[in-house]
């Protein structure tokens, strides 16, 4: 059985240094199809398990205003890789963290790396890791992809993140009584289409609507749940 | 009196915090997810004509073009 792993996160966060460290450097580069934007992809073999690891673009958010944010979203999607590795700048958390929250609302089977521990340490930044874990539900290994340190945790929590059911471990995020509200009829009404909550988390589909994104927008356009879901968000415009 | 200027007009290495946005719905999302939200302190990097310049938000520097940071509105005093 090959395991088959997404390494994400912001722009300079190390992500393909993790993704060397992990592959052994053995990465070959190849295209994305139709696309212009490269994706690496690498293997590696950890316990007898083999790993299948996907390097994507570095993003800031998963919204469908640009080619690379696409890309990574489509894959999560679309491909639904086993475990989405999550690279997260400790030295820089606050910005780090919103695109782990939207990974979430993907329901992906995430596990956190917590990377430039070092430099964090240089800042005096004193990092809650076990408090993180539990508040996002979501193993946080602590790394420093420079010096190698954490890499046999992080490959020993994704092995574990595999065999966990991650349904178990969903954290909503809250976005207030009245939209929380809203994001449930949606949900509700979208419900009609079988077909499309099956492939997309519904919440994940309802908050895209709510935002105006333009693929979400197109989805629903051919679903059958349309009807039902415009007026929905005609009542709120109302 | 609170002082709002655009953060196109800050010098090199001077800095401030934002205030607010002037844009639409895609503009203020996408500067929110590269950190440029209310009360967040920004400084001027490099600001030469022509082209873009580097703004540090974050722990991270970005490059904006100069109509986007016209539109970004700081307020210089507020840093102490």
């Amino acid at each position: 059985m090959t395991i088959r792993v997404a390494v994400i996160g912001n722009p300079n966060v190390g992500k393909t240094l993790i993704f060397n460290n992990l592959t052994g450097g053995r990465a070959h580069v190849g295209n994305w199809p139709g696309k212009t934007v490269e994706k690496k992809e690498g293997k590696c073999r950890h316990k007898g398990v083999e790993m299948q690891i996907i390097d994507l673009p570095g993003t800031y958010s998963l919204t469908a205003n640009s080619i690379d944010e696409l890309i990574a979203r489509h894959y999560i999607v679309n491909e639904k890789p086993d475990v989405v590795i999550d690279i997260v700048d400790a030295s820089n958390l606050e910005r780090n963290l919103y695109l782990t929250t939207q990974i979430m609302e993907l329901e992906a089977n995430m596990v956190i790396a917590l990377n430039k521990c070092d430099i964090a340490d240089q800042l005096n930044y004193e990092i809650d890791v076990e408090g993180l874990s539990e508040l996002l539900r979501v193993p946080v290994i602590p790394t420093v992809a420079t010096t190698r340190e954490g890499m046999a945790e992080l490959k020993d929590a994704v092995l574990g993140a595999v065999k966990g059911k991650p349904t178990e471990r969903l954290v909503k995020i809250s976005y207030g009584k009245q939209l929380d509200g809203l994001i449930l009829r949606i949900e509700k009404a979208l419900q009609k289409d079988e077909e499309m909550c099956m492939k997309y988390p519904t919440r994940w589909l309802a908050i895209k609507l709510l935002e105006g994104d333009k693929e979400v927008l197109r989805m629903i356009d051919k679903s059958s749940s349309k009807d039902e879901v415009t007026d929905q968000l005609l009542e709120t415009v109302g | 009196m609170m002082s709002k200027i655009p953060l196109m007009t800050l010098s090199e290495n001077e800095e401030a915090i934002v205030v607010e946005v002037w844009g639409g719905r895609g503009l203020v999302r996408r500067l929110s997810e590269m950190g440029f939200t209310h009360g967040t302190k920004v400084k001027m990097l490099h600001s030469s004509c022509p082209g873009p310049v580097l703004v540090g938000v974050r722990g991270s520097r970005i490059a904006l073009g100069r109509g986007v940071a016209m539109k970004i509105i700081v307020n210089p005093e507020a840093d102490s």
